[in-house]
């Protein structure tokens, strides 16, 4: 009678062991982006600094400018990154493709829908991020209200111009079943192009070119300005009209490249 | 040893048996790294580009830091890449007892299992920057250098391993370990410019406590003629240091391994 008991709790011990374990190891993916994003933050500080040791500005930029800037495309970075092409990689390889073309909504907007709710909870769960930023980095923000609003409609456009270009990259899928290197191909043009390592305006003309024929600085280096001194309010309007012509090109784009890939489909098991 | 070595071949032979199956998916995963690398390389040059030195450390200066950190990290890449995956590819799915139960030790067989193809972009990667900035800063390709060199890439690769092991340890109480090693880890970010550019506590930090210094800065500033006292010479010991603590506490953490079975 005891020795069942006994083993009863033990079993009952080991669930509560492993929902302890479960959660810990939860806990510490927090910490860890917590500490990796505190670190690049660190190093980019200190390298912008002895950068700046014997000149006051570069490119028309001060040092407090360039800090600004570059602690916010650090806090932003994540944004520039993409898991479309993953998700498309999966959806193939399982099958689950052919599920979500039967649904009857639109999947490109139900996973962009996916995308920016998860854009939300990413941004909400950074706060202390930026608050540390701002106390102990040197991150100077603007107290006017419209630069904010200015900074908020651009990243929202942005974040969507990047969604459907990532849209019609991760369609390559249907054709090469490597989607691990070809998503970091995209991250590495992505955080470069986008303006996330370096401020755009500090590369030589010609990368300056191609940095603006490519959609990354729209979802980074566009909205980051109006808040580190780079763009001003009355700037807005012009920016956010050609963040929405990109908008409404690649919306179209996006839409024929998926049509013609998605004939290619192969499903390849489950 | 021997006996040792011969598995590892063995091993090898078997993973790029497998990887040749799938050829265009080696060529852009070796090929990726090198392009990651290639954005943060042209983000440094367009900022030096513009002024004389960063801290005294002119862009080839710069580079050699950055290339010999490559080169040690591809180390880890190619030939311990499962301390990373340990958590969710062989601990939670149980597979993990299968190395218990083989004549081996558990820990050679967790690396010998899988060789890494991805690091090799970055060794490529990294031998080209050192073997440039050493040409253009007149840096002679005598003997004496070449051997210093691929000591201390072996000793930077050894610490990387090291502390990668050391950490991955945690998955036997928490059952994943990527979180963990990903903190330790992070902080070779440091390493890859020179430490003279930090305040003074992130240079001890990086030297006597998470030393990927010897992996990067102090083997740089022997090949450059700077003037950072014996520590250029002590980086294979460092290395011996930390992978014998990181195996006893691997060991250790072994002894509380308890399988989720499934």
């Amino acid at each position: 009678m005891i020795q069942a008991l006994r083993r009863e709790l033990s079993i009952y011990k080991a669930i509560a062991g492993m929902a302890a374990k479960t959660r810990l190891a939860y806990n510490m993916w927090v910490w860890a982006d917590f500490v990796v994003t505190i670190v690049s933050m660190i190093v980019f500080v200190y390298f912008w600094r002895a950068v700046y040791a014997n000149t006051s500005t570069l490119s028309g930029l001060s040092l407090s400018q360039t800090i600004t800037y570059i602690l916010l495309a650090r806090l932003l970075s994540p944004l520039v990154e993409t898991r479309t092409i993953f998700f498309f990689g999966f959806m193939i390889r399982q099958g689950q493709i052919a599920v979500e073309l039967t649904r009857p909504l639109d999947m490109q907007l139900r996973i962009m829908t996916e995308s920016f709710a998860e854009l939300l909870v990413f941004l909400v769960q950074r706060l202390p991020l930026f608050l540390i930023a701002w106390l102990f980095f040197g991150m100077q923000l603007p107290s006017d209200p419209a630069l904010w609003g200015a900074f908020f409609i651009s990243l929202v456009l942005g974040q969507i111009v990047l969604f459907l270009f990532d849209w019609m990259f991760a369609c390559l899928a249907f054709y090469v079943t490597e989607t691990w290197g070809l998503s970091v191909v995209r991250v590495a043009a992505g955080s470069f192009f986008s303006g996330a390592i370096v401020p755009l305006m500090m590369m030589p003309s010609w990368l300056q070119k191609l940095a603006a024929g490519l959609p990354f600085a729209q979802a980074m280096a566009v909205p980051v300005s109006f808040l580190s001194g780079i763009s001003t309010a009355a700037d807005a309007p012009h920016i956010w009209l050609i963040q929405i012509t990109w908008l409404l090109v690649l919306l179209v784009l996006s839409r024929i490249v998926f049509g013609i890939a998605v004939r290619k489909v192969t499903v390849q098991g489950g | 040893m021997t006996r040792y070595l011969e598995l590892y071949w063995y091993f090898l032979i078997q993973r790029f048996k497998i990887l040749m199956e799938y050829r265009l998916n080696f060529f852009i995963g070796a090929t990726s790294t090198a392009i990651l690398q290639a954005a943060s390389l042209t983000a440094i040059w367009v900022v030096m580009r513009q002024i004389p030195s960063l801290n005294g450390w002119n862009f080839y200066e710069v580079i050699l830091v950055y290339g010999l950190l490559t080169m040690g990290e591809s180390i880890t890449h190619m030939f311990a890449d499962n301390l990373w995956t340990v958590g969710w590819n062989y601990v939670r799915s149980g597979d993990f007892d299968r190395f218990l139960v083989r004549p081996i030790d558990p820990l050679f067989h967790l690396l010998a299992d899988r060789f890494c193809h991805d690091g090799i972009g970055n060794l490529i990667t990294g031998a080209l920057l050192v073997g440039v900035s050493m040409q253009q800063l007149g840096i002679a390709f005598s003997l004496q250098h070449i051997v210093y060199i691929i000591i201390s890439v072996l000793s930077g690769g050894v610490i990387f391993i090291a502390l990668n092991l050391i950490t991955a340890t945690s998955v036997f109480w928490i059952m994943e370990s990527i979180p963990v090693t990903q903190m330790v880890f992070t902080m070779n970010e440091f390493a890859k410019y020179p430490l003279s550019i930090y305040h003074s506590s992130i240079r001890i930090l990086l030297t006597w406590i998470i030393p990927y210094g010897f992996v990067s800065f102090y083997p740089a500033s022997y090949l450059l003629g700077r003037d950072v006292g014996a520590l250029v010479w002590l980086s294979p010991l460092v290395a011996l240091v930390f992978i014998f603590m990181a195996y006893r506490i691997w060991l250790f953490g072994l002894r509380h391994y308890s399988s989720t079975g499934s």
